[in-house]
């Protein structure tokens, strides 16, 4: 895969990313407001949510975690 | 034509510093994105806590307790008091009607104290500008969506007892 595609793909998967942690910072203030409003035994389904969107983004940082390449100058 | 024992120009960078200028960038997408996938594990372990917490935090007892008089209450007025806990506020309302209702006085949005408004015919949260029914303590305007829990109430020899809260 050439730099400029594996650039790309590291971009979309940092946006995407972020977007899914703006959803998990939703899900805990709705958790929060919830266990506040005495209504506790519901979060475990927005923990559960916010666990799947955490590994997620766990297994595509180890998907592309790999050392930067170097420009290979020996062949011109 | 090349002098013996001199390194190229054209090879000086990429000798001290392999990388291209390129990847450079990658670097710092890839350590942004570890950060933001360590920021969504400690979202996920908060979210988590308050999972554990809500699942091990039992419902206080609600044991039957005295509140007032039937008398001391005008129709139209209301009596603070705490129930089921010392520190849980509620309210007993005599409402217009003749009927007496009590509620807990903890907002269902963020749990700021809700007060009868009589001439208004209205219970009032200040914080946000929620308005609840005095009559079923369901929410009639603003950020709640839930009703006021019930409390429970027994009329027993001219005294007004608490009996329990209704989820």
């Amino acid at each position: 895969m050439s730099e400029i595609g594996q650039a790309a793909i590291l971009l979309a998967a940092l946006l995407i990313g972020l977007l899914l942690m703006g959803i998990q910072l939703w899900l805990l203030t709705v958790a929060l407001e919830l266990y506040l409003g005495g209504n506790g035994g519901q979060v475990w389904q927005l923990a559960l949510v916010s666990g799947v969107i955490f590994l997620g983004g766990w297994a595509m940082l180890r998907l592309l975690r790999r050392r930067p390449r170097v420009r290979d100058t020996s062949t011109g | 034509m090349r002098m013996p024992g001199r390194i190229p120009v054209e090879s000086l960078g990429t000798a001290h510093f392999p990388y291209h200028w390129d990847a450079d960038a990658l670097v710092a997408r890839r350590q942004l994105l570890q950060f933001a996938v360590y920021t969504s594990g400690a979202l996920f372990s908060v979210t988590a806590l308050l999972a554990v917490l809500g699942l091990t935090r039992r419902p206080p007892s609600s044991p039957s307790r005295a509140i007032v008089s039937a008398k001391a209450l005008a129709p139209g007025h209301a009596y603070y008091f705490n129930y089921p806990g010392p520190e849980d506020q509620a309210m007993l309302l005599h409402l217009p009607t003749g009927e007496f209702v009590a509620y807990s006085q903890k907002c269902t949005h963020l749990s700021c104290a809700v007060y009868y408004q009589p001439e208004r015919a209205r219970l009032y949260c200040p914080c946000h500008d929620g308005v609840f029914s005095p009559a079923t303590g369901g929410p009639i305007a603003g950020p709640p969506d839930r009703p006021l829990p019930r409390i429970n109430l027994q009329v027993r020899d001219g005294t007004i007892y608490a009996t329990g809260v209704e989820a």
